[in-house]
């Protein structure tokens, strides 16, 4: 029997946006609440990895034309950066620091270096979990 | 952490998440048991729905909003567990390799 | 100033996500590799000149004040370690490529390769106990893809109990350190060796105390935990089997080292009194060990357990003599258990097999690696005036000097057994008729090149020993009188 997935490609449509955008959420309010890159990561990596399930491996693969084995060193590099930066400012390695900037729009915003280092986490996880899946989806 | 809780709500709390804790123990016979795979996945499926309630109930008891993201972020993730298990019975394969 | 600490561990690890980025670009990568380890090695030194220069450098990583925050603590011994992991690191790099295959070195090795790097100079360095099980961790995550790399069957099998036997170590680590904090309330090495002294609570430490040296026993394959370690560090890989036989058992003796010299002293009467049995029973098991095989690669990895039966005796005796002989013989055996690695390495890819029944006069074609390997035998065996005999003259002192008439007698006659089982390989590969195999007399100096380095290093070791001792010498001090290892991470 032929099976089609209307819905589930309609649904994921909307739900793939939503869930990038929660993503994108906890990344940015994990610095003071619970959040944080990791978890940021895990649910960007939920939202491509359904996208693949509702659409198949070649199609995403035209949309998100990105090796996410080099998203792994990417993410790592950025968050070592981080530690390296104190040196430059000869603070104590892994230092952060933070300030309150006012932006257009935003408004007073409070922004911290550790942010930096969350992205580096976040772009991490989301590496390792897609390359993990994709290696296991494609193994057979 | 400024309310306290009710007694009342406080021995309802605790009535919710010791029945909770059991249905998930009931539902876990299922999942080892279960005949067939969908009963399987219907019950993970529920044991998630289950943990969902846990949480919400936990964050009652605690007075807190901070399990708000938890409640939803197991939401999510057991909404593309299920997909995925659905998507495996019913063709056999998880990713497509090539769509049609 | 004080972020130097952390250079050692920082520079491998920028190093080691770099060569993910251009892997396949095999010629880029090994000449980065290089250049990165000379580096590294140039750095470690630099520090160590440094540390004993102005004394131990402490750094509170964001600038966390330190019980709270996590502390990296570059003092002599920790440092004298990195240089010596450097060293390592320096001659097995040199040494990859011609070991290696391409498809090999493509496959991430040289990423694995710093990474190892980064877990073991952070295992030295760290001065927190949980930070010491995150970097344990890192270093056997590295090790676990050396291992498989190449992914032939026999590499699955044994690497699949090396897995398994890590993970629940791991485990119990964890579950240690968190009965521990439960215990004393903190997770600082400084601040633990203090509380330690304070909570009246000796039976549970002890208990905690002794949990703790099985997970490190089993990291540094001592008796009866060393059953998974000669066969799966045989079949990785020479440059593998190298790093692994020099610095993965050496970081658990030094965790030991560490946690028994400084934090639990408490019951000496039970924990060291113990370690000086198993000590024993180590040398004994594992020179037997390196006796009962014909396969030269895996009389060399018996012998890595009778060297940590050695380093752990002068644990348990706990005087002066028997610490820095365990120091002096930490160094020693880090670095000629290397070479011999190497040179075995090379010996079995140049006889075309690792059995000794099949191998004869080797010697007549390669005489230069034959008689390396000849001091190499000496040194390690612990014969005047090399590095081993140093160390094994220290250690005996102590034993002596302590009584412990026994542990001598099994001493001197597992050094002897050692020997034993070192001339065998030479007796029976490199004597002999002339056999009539390709000589390859290019590839062989290429191949010999490390090991020359570090048997030469050795023997300075050994023949300079009046240069280096008196640092052994400090060291031994700074580790048998805790306060100062307090006093400079707590600055009180």
């Amino acid at each position: 029997m032929r099976t089609n997935d209307l819905i589930f490609r309609t649904t994921t449509s909307l739900i793939a946006f939503i869930l990038l955008g929660f993503s994108f959420y906890l990344l940015l309010a994990g610095h003071n609440a619970p959040g944080g890159g990791f978890i940021g990561g895990l649910m960007t990596a939920a939202a491509i990895l359904l996208m693949y399930m509702a659409y198949g491996f070649e199609a995403i693969r035209k949309i998100i034309p990105v090796n996410f084995k080099m998203v792994i060193p990417t993410g790592l590099f950025i968050a070592v950066l981080t530690g390296i930066g104190s040196f430059v400012f000869d603070q104590p390695f892994l230092s952060q620091t933070y300030g309150h900037f006012h932006l257009p729009i935003l408004g007073d915003v409070e922004l911290a270096t550790a942010m930096i280092f969350d992205l580096g986490v976040y772009l991490t996880v989301v590496g390792v979990t897609l390359t993990i899946m994709l290696t296991i989806a494609n193994d057979s | 952490m400024e309310h306290e809780l009710s007694p009342l709500l406080e021995t309802v709390v605790i009535i919710c998440i010791v029945g909770i804790s059991i249905s998930i123990f009931i539902l876990l016979y299922r999942v080892l048991k279960g005949p067939t795979n969908p009963d399987r996945a219907v019950a993970l499926d529920t044991i998630g729905i289950n943990l969902m309630a846990l949480a919400g109930l936990l964050a009652i008891f605690l007075v807190t909003t901070q399990f708000n993201d938890v409640i939803l972020l197991i939401g999510i993730l057991l909404f593309i567990g299920t997909i995925a298990i659905a998507k495996f019975l019913e063709k056999g394969v998880i990713i497509d390799r090539d769509h049609n | 100033m004080s972020n130097i600490a952390v250079l050692p561990i920082l520079i491998p690890l920028v190093a080691g996500i770099i060569t993910i980025f251009f892997h396949k670009k095999i010629k880029a990568v090994r000449f980065f590799a290089k250049l990165v380890t000379l580096l590294n090695l140039g750095v470690a030194v630099w520090i160590g000149y440094y540390v004993i220069q102005n004394g131990t450098v402490v750094l509170e990583t964001g600038d966390w004040v330190a019980p709270y925050g996590i502390v990296m603590v570059a003092d002599r011994l920790a440092i004298f370690l990195v240089i010596t992991t450097n060293i390592i690191a320096t001659a097995c790099v040199f040494f990859a490529q011609h070991s290696l295959s391409l498809k090999q070195e493509q496959f991430y090795f040289y990423t694995f390769y710093f990474l190892l790097i980064t877990g073991v100079s952070g295992a030295f360095l760290t001065g927190d106990l949980f930070n010491l099980f995150v970097f344990y961790e890192v270093l056997l995550m590295a090790s676990y893809g050396l291992v498989i790399l190449g992914g032939e069957r026999v590499q699955l099998r044994e690497s699949l109990k090396y897995v398994l036997l890590n993970l629940f170590s791991s485990m119990l680590f964890v579950t240690t350190v968190a009965f521990l904090y439960s215990v004393v309330g903190t997770i600082n090495m400084a601040q633990i060796a203090q509380r330690v002294q304070e909570v009246e609570q000796t039976g549970i430490l002890t208990t905690i105390g002794i949990v703790l040296f099985f997970v490190f026993a089993t990291k540094g394959a001592i008796f009866p935990l060393y059953f998974w370690l000669p066969k799966s560090y045989i079949v990785p890989n020479t440059v593998v089997s190298a790093l692994f036989g020099a610095l993965l058992t050496k970081v658990g003796i030094y965790s030991i080292l560490r946690t028994f010299t400084l934090m639990f002293t408490n019951d000496t009467g039970v924990t060291h009194e113990l370690f000086i049995w198993l000590a024993a029973l180590s040398m004994l098991f594992g020179v037997i060990g390196a006796l009962s095989t014909n396969n030269i690669k895996l009389i060399i990895a018996y012998n890595i357990i009778p060297a940590v039966g050695f380093m752990l005796m002068g644990i348990g005796l706990l005087n002066d003599a028997g610490i820095s002989g365990s120091v002096y013989y930490l160094i020693h055996d880090m670095i000629i258990k290397a070479a011999l690695f190497l040179m075995v390495g090379a010996l079995a890819y140049l006889a075309g097999t690792s059995d000794l029944t099949k191998m004869k006069g080797m010697i007549h074609h390669y005489p230069l690696l034959g008689w390396m390997f000849f001091i190499g035998s000496l040194v390690l065996a612990g014969i005047p005036p090399f590095s081993g005999f140093i160390g094994k003259l220290l250690l005996l002192r102590g034993g002596i000097e302590e009584e412990r008439f026994v542990i001598v007698v099994i001493g001197l006659l597992t050094s002897l057994l050692i020997l034993l089982s070192m001339m065998r390989i030479f007796m029976r590969g490199f004597w002999g008729e002339k056999p009539d195999i390709k000589v390859q007399p290019k590839q062989a100096r290429k191949l010999m090149m490390p090991a020359v380095f570090l048997l030469t290093l050795s023997i300075i070791l050994g023949i300079g020993a009046e240069w280096f001792y008196p640092h052994v010498d400090t060291i031994t001090t700074e580790l048998l009188d805790q306060g100062s290892y307090i006093d400079s991470v707590l600055k009180e």
